[in-house]
């Protein structure tokens, strides 16, 4: 049986519960629209979750409902999985670039020249100054965010290690992107503290351990 | 809150109207004029992180702006009042005047003109 007859099979079977499978599709998608719309990072997540869920339970529902033929809700199955990779995949890859226009992120090369040419030294990445007082850092694709208010506290030294930080977090992603998505993908944070300490000692490598820990006590708020 | 829709008549003075970070954020730009982020510090006494956020939502409601300044090299933010302290005060008396009248009607606007002749 090629693939429409599995479907044709398919209604055949439903029939009376194909509006409800119908329906945890579209939820599903609708979630998943609604995930990449939103502002709120928890509440993004928790929709891309509750879209998963979705999905899987009309997976879930096609497989039991399925009398004649076990084979649709395996493509079913491989359709959700490798459209939902696929887009975690692309949301992890252009995540620095939603960053840039949700944070309003301005190139650091307009605002303070060295910086750019600082992390240019340590790896590939852009840097970028983002508008808010709360001092902040943090990396994400092949780019460095560093929020004005983290400038107006750090000299320029305790800057550098917070560069190198970041920095160390560029090269390790693209040297382990797979496991570290993976990681993500599970929303799983067991191994961060790790990752934070062999950024630190990175840092403190490049740009000396006293201006590493003068920027950590000026910097309650973990650098992430 | 900042966005005035909360309003706490037990509290004092301007904390009425705001958290009271943002009221001593907001009395120190209503005397000072233009404030750096430092200056906001050791002027209302709060430190930096108690004081950062709320600087954020202050700028994003609109009630103060504020620029980048690079000095030699050390980038920093200054503040300036959108509103004065008058104009401050009439735009929350608005408010509250609006939202008594949507209540009550033509009894609030009474009160409101008994009131003023008792002043």
């Amino acid at each position: 049986m090629n693939i429409f007859g599995e479907i044709t099979c398919y209604g055949q079977c439903l029939r009376l519960w194909a509006p409800i499978v119908a329906l945890t599709v579209i939820i599903s998608i609708a979630l998943i629209a609604s995930s990449l719309i939103l502002k709120n990072p928890k509440k993004r997540l928790q929709t891309f979750a509750f879209a998963q869920v979705a999905g899987l339970f009309s997976i879930a529902m096609t497989f039991y409902l399925m009398e004649c033929s076990d084979m649709l809700s395996l493509y079913l199955y491989f359709a959700y999985v490798i459209i939902s990779t696929a887009l975690i995949f692309i949301t992890l890859r252009h995540y620095d670039r939603l960053m840039i226009k949700r944070l309003e992120a301005k190139p650091a090369g307009s605002i303070l020249r060295w910086t750019q040419e600082y992390v240019d030294m340590l790896t590939s990445a852009r840097l970028y100054f983002f508008d808010s007082a709360v001092p902040k850092a943090f990396a994400a694709g092949r780019s460095i965010f560093i929020s004005i208010g983290l400038l107006e506290i750090l000299d320029d030294d305790e800057l550098k290690a917070v560069l190198a930080h970041e920095a160390w977090h560029i090269r390790h992603n693209s040297r382990m992107p797979f496991l570290s998505r993976l990681a993500l993908m599970a929303f799983s944070s067991t191994c961060e503290p790790e990752l934070e300490n062999q950024a630190d000692y990175f840092a403190a490598e490049i740009a000396g351990f006293a201006a590493l820990s003068s920027a950590r006590n000026k910097i309650d708020k973990v650098f992430i | 809150m900042v966005k005035l829709d909360q309003i706490n008549i037990s509290n004092d003075g301007l904390t009425k109207f705001f958290s009271p970070i943002e009221a001593a954020i907001l009395r120190a730009l209503w005397s000072e004029g233009e404030m750096t982020t430092s200056e906001l510090t050791g002027k209302t006494n709060i430190p930096l992180t108690s004081v950062a956020g709320t600087l954020d939502r202050l700028v994003k409601a609109g009630y103060t702006t504020r620029r980048t300044e690079n000095v030699n090299g050390r980038v920093r933010y200054v503040y300036e009042p959108v509103l004065s302290e008058e104009e401050a005060a009439s735009e929350i008396t608005t408010k509250i005047l609006d939202s008594l009248v949507q209540a009550f009607g033509p009894l609030a606007v009474e009160n409101f003109s008994k009131y003023s002749d008792k002043k």
